[in-house]
């Protein structure tokens, strides 16, 4: 089977098209993220979570109003995967045993021929959370740093550098912005935790993966084609490795799904961060990469 | 092809390596399932005739970590401040608990070291003064002349010093608890981290690893004492109260808009009880005790503290706290502690905690006790009353016991507190997660299922796209997951969720590499190459594009690694044995094979 055996997009006439998808996607996430905030999870916020899993399904609603007044002020209570099992999350200053046994208490009242089990406890206090910000936060700045410098040096051409870094720039924010956007209304967790930290510098390094092959190709044809206009040369290495880009995003696709359907409750906010990372990923490979070298090429040029 | 032999020798003998650390795993497997398959009755004797041998197996076997087998994960913090008020003893003023609480401020924010925060603070408040003031250190050679930086060197010292004791009585405490193969380790410069497989009772283990276990012995405050600032406060409140209050109905409902009266009754048990609250009170009640001017009204001689266990408990499970006045001044601590044990008081049938003191210890409790006869003497601990028994006669023999616990489990616990050593200083727990082990292995299965699903779906995927080619990438790709789990093995790494997560992702991204080299083959052979030749030129050509990509994505593990904690550390590790793994497989690996079935010039092999 063959597909784009020998591809000839024009790329850089649809680069002109990505540039202001691009544009409107990073605008609209960038305002979502600072007007709504970022909606962080117990990790960076610090909190008490508890799952508990029930024999019984259980109402959301009315356990969260129940909560409110023994643990003082509203919980935030979600579904945990099945309808039994409900993660409660309070800010409650309390000693742990003591929310603990208010809850379990609470729920026995409420629900007394449906017994209740903890299956997981997360709790984070606020100097913890701060560090653990702190540290997801110098991985992601030094992430970035050593991946310019790297560029830099395999490529030895800074529009290349910036062209990638631009790129990761572009994914990680409209990821962010998606998770923002709809963490509150997703059936499960779209809270910024440890984990989707892991995502993003996974998108990070996968995306990369994409756009330095392309760089790759690019650097391989300047060499072959020596009189060929940049522009052009950019295009023929986009269509030279579009079908790896393709199929190496669907196989990694096709994963990121496999673990977000059967992946567990656990770990379904960090699969749907991949299978988003690696959407627009490959799309930044194939529009906005290349397309920033290209204009910076022309200034640099032009200087 | 030349040159294969050593190919085949380092896969063979990377196989070899594979298998032989996984193997232990495979047999832990295989020999649990056989023991869970085995009658009760002979269930018992075959663990017990094997045990060591399975207890080996268990030890070599690929780990399993908190989030797969369930578990416990604390995270606890030396209270370096405290440590530090109480180095200067006597010497503590003003001045020196303003920077302290100042630097505590800043250390949070900056995420800084506490120490070196409140050497700064101190110089930049008073650039002449010198802490020399404060401290004192006979052994350490700590005197009036040392310098600022000698004083900051000991306080860290002291610090480090302070964690490595903390995490050797955690450690005695866990394993006179009973906690198989628990792992305790020092994080950071003032952090404990404690991991507890499979533990069930989470309550327990939080008070043992929080006990500091400080046991002290008080004199009970004056009766009158308790009655007069009793009555102060009380007429505080309610003076406030009317004065607060514009509305007349509310006025007129007389002491129900006093606040302390709301949560707290006066009617006290006896003369030294300052009155009682129901155990979800008595967090109201504190806070309006602690107000400035409320203190105020406390004689200096006299401190309020909580009873450790309820003195009574009402038919629907409210819990009554009494609150209780003892003097500032610690007559004696829990050092003198050289024997405790755990008995029953004869008359109530109730679980109590024995004491032997030593020698000194008994001397000063003879002074103490015969000096107060027909007083009540507290015995307090981490700041609980746990009882105050009235000194019948003089205590000559050492002995003394603690009453007022809950159960046995409590008494148990104490003794094992009491007999590991107080802790230099508190410990507060900063972090706690805890995985069900239901929960556990649901995800294990999840894993499972997603690893095997993910893989055929890949493999499929290949052998349509690539067909032959397609087939031996995957073949590659079997092994590649043989090899991480042998890399995991190896290196004595931890499984999490998030790792499996990570070699579910590598399956989808192991295979990038021979996408680039087929897809390069593939081009090549479009050119008229023959196919010797383009099989030559895809894996020569291809090769700059699969290390570029594969470094970058290892430099972005490394990083995960280095700031990640917990499960996150589990993706890094298998993100990186599977960047490595992959390379080898699907570089060596497919080549060797691919080699093979193309020995002869007319052989065919087709990249689809």
């Amino acid at each position: 089977m063959r597909w784009f055996e020998t591809p000839d997009f024009n790329f850089l006439k649809a680069h002109k098209i990505g540039q202001i998808v691009s544009g409107i996607l990073l605008v609209a996430s960038i305002i979502v993220i600072f007007t709504k905030g970022l909606q962080y999870g117990i990790d960076f916020r610090g909190g008490k979570e508890f799952v508990l899993e029930f024999q019984q399904p259980v109402e959301v609603t009315e356990v969260r109003s129940e909560l409110a007044g023994p643990l003082d002020g509203a919980p935030e209570v979600k579904r945990f995967g099945s309808p039994q099992d409900i993660l409660i999350r309070t800010d409650n200053p309390g000693d742990i045993t003591a929310v603990q046994s208010t809850i379990m208490g609470t729920m026995q009242q409420l629900y007394p021929d449906n017994d209740a089990t903890v299956i997981k406890t997360d709790i984070v206090g606020p100097r913890f959370a701060e560090d653990l910000k702190r540290g997801a936060l110098n991985a992601i700045i030094f992430a970035l740093i050593v991946i310019f410098i790297y560029i830099l040096i395999r490529f030895k051409d800074w529009t290349f550098s910036a062209g990638a870094v631009g790129a990761l720039f572009h994914d990680v924010f409209i990821v962010l912005g998606i998770f923002t956007l709809f963490s509150e209304i997703a059936p499960f967790s779209m809270q910024i935790d440890q984990a989707i930290i892991a995502a993003f510098l996974t998108i990070v390094g996968y995306s990369l993966n994409d756009t330095v092959v392309v760089f790759d190709r690019i650097r391989e044809n300047s060499m072959l084609y020596k009189t060929m206009d940049y522009d052009k040369m950019i295009n023929k290495s986009l269509n030279d490795t579009l079908s790896r880009t393709v199929i190496t995003s669907i196989t990694t696709l096709f994963v990121v799904t496999v673990l977000f359907i059967f992946g567990g409750e656990v770990l379904k906010g960090f699969s749907f961060a991949l299978m988003l990372g690696v959407i627009i990923g490959t799309y930044s490979s194939l529009f906005v990469a290349s397309s920033m070298v290209v204009e910076l090429h022309k200034r640099k040029q032009n200087t | 092809m030349k040159g294969n032999g050593t190919k085949i020798g380092f896969i063979v003998a990377f196989l070899a390596i594979s298998i032989y650390y996984l193997w232990p795993t495979v047999a832990n497997m295989l020999e649990q399932n056989y023991v869970e398959d085995l009658p009760e009755a002979e269930r018992a004797e075959y663990v017990e005739e094997n045990a060591q041998r399975l207890q080996n197996l268990r030890e070599e076997s690929l780990s399993l970590g908190l989030d797969l087998q369930g578990g416990m994960h604390v995270t606890l913090e030396v209270g370096t401040p405290q440590l530090v008020r109480e180095l200067a003893g006597e010497y503590l003023d003003s001045t020196l608990v303003d920077v302290i609480d100042t630097a505590e401020q800043e250390a949070i924010e900056n995420g800084t070291d506490f120490i070196t925060e409140m050497v700064q603070e101190f110089e930049e408040r008073n650039p002449d003064a010198r802490l020399s003031r404060y401290f004192r250190s006979d052994t350490e050679n700590i005197t009036r002349r040392s310098t600022n930086e000698e004083i900051e060197a000991y306080l860290q010292q002291q610090r480090d010093s302070a964690v490595e004791r903390a995490m050797e009585i955690i450690r005695t405490r866990v394993d006179r608890y009973g906690v198989t193969e628990p792992a305790i380790f020092v994080q950071g410069n003032n952090r404990v981290v404690v991991e507890l497989p499979g533990v069930a009772n989470k309550e327990r283990i939080r008070n043992l690893l929080k006990g500091t276990a400080r046991l002290e012995f008080r004199l009970a405050a004056e009766p009158n004492q308790i009655n007069t600032a009793r009555q102060r406060i009380m007429n505080y409140y309610s003076n406030q109260a009317s004065s607060d209050t514009t509305d007349t109905l509310q006025q007129q409902q007389g002491n129900g808009q006093n606040p302390l009266a709301e949560v707290m009754s006066t009617q006290t048990r006896n003369a030294y009880s300052f009155g009682y609250a129901t155990g979800r009170d008595t967090a109201r009640v504190n806070e309006l005790l602690q107000r400035p001017e409320v203190q105020e009204l406390i004689p200096r001689n006299m401190v309020l503290m909580w009873g450790a266990s309820p003195f009574q408990t009402t038919p629907e499970g409210q819990e009554f706290f009494e609150m209780i006045g003892v003097r500032p001044d610690v007559e004696m601590t829990g050092e003198v502690i050289e024997e405790a044990s755990v008995n029953f008081d004869q008359t109530t049938n109730q679980p109590r905690v024995s004491m032997n003191m030593n020698s000194d210890g008994a001397r000063r409790w003879s002074r103490i006790t015969g000096a107060n006869i027909g007083k009540p003497i507290a015995i307090v601990l981490d700041g609980y009353v746990y009882s105050y028994p009235n000194v019948e006669t003089k205590i000559s023999n050492g002995r003394s016991s603690i009453s007022g616990l809950e159960n046995v489990a409590e008494a148990e616990d104490l003794v094992n507190i009491l007999l590991s050593g107080a802790l230099p200083a508190p410990l507060d727990i900063i972090e706690e997660r805890t995985v069900g082990a239901t929960l556990g292995e649901a995800s294990i299965q999840a894993g499972f299922y997603s690893t095997l699903i993910g893989l055929v779906i890949v493999a499929i995927f290949m052998i349509v796209y690539y067909h032959a080619g397609g087939a031996i990438a995957d073949l590659a790709l079997i092994l590649n997951i043989i090899f991480i789990l042998g890399i995991l093995a190896a290196f004595k790494a931890t499984l999490t969720l998030p790792g499996i997560a990570g070699i579910v992702l590598t399956i989808g991204m192991a295979v990038d590499a021979n996408v680039l080299i087929f897809d390069r083959i593939r081009e090549e052979q479009r050119t008229g190459k023959t196919l010797r030749a383009a099989i030559e030129g895809g894996y020569s050509n291809a090769m700059s594009a699969i290390v570029d990509a594969n470094v970058t994505t290892f430099f972005v593990g490394i990083i995960l690694y280095s700031f990640g904690v917990g499960p996150i550390k589990g993706f890094a590790v298998t993100l990186m044995a599977g960047i490595v793994a992959s390379l080898f497989s699907a570089i060596v690996i497919t080549r060797v094979v691919v080699d093979y079935l193309t020995r002869d010039k007319s052989a065919e092999l087709s990249f689809g």
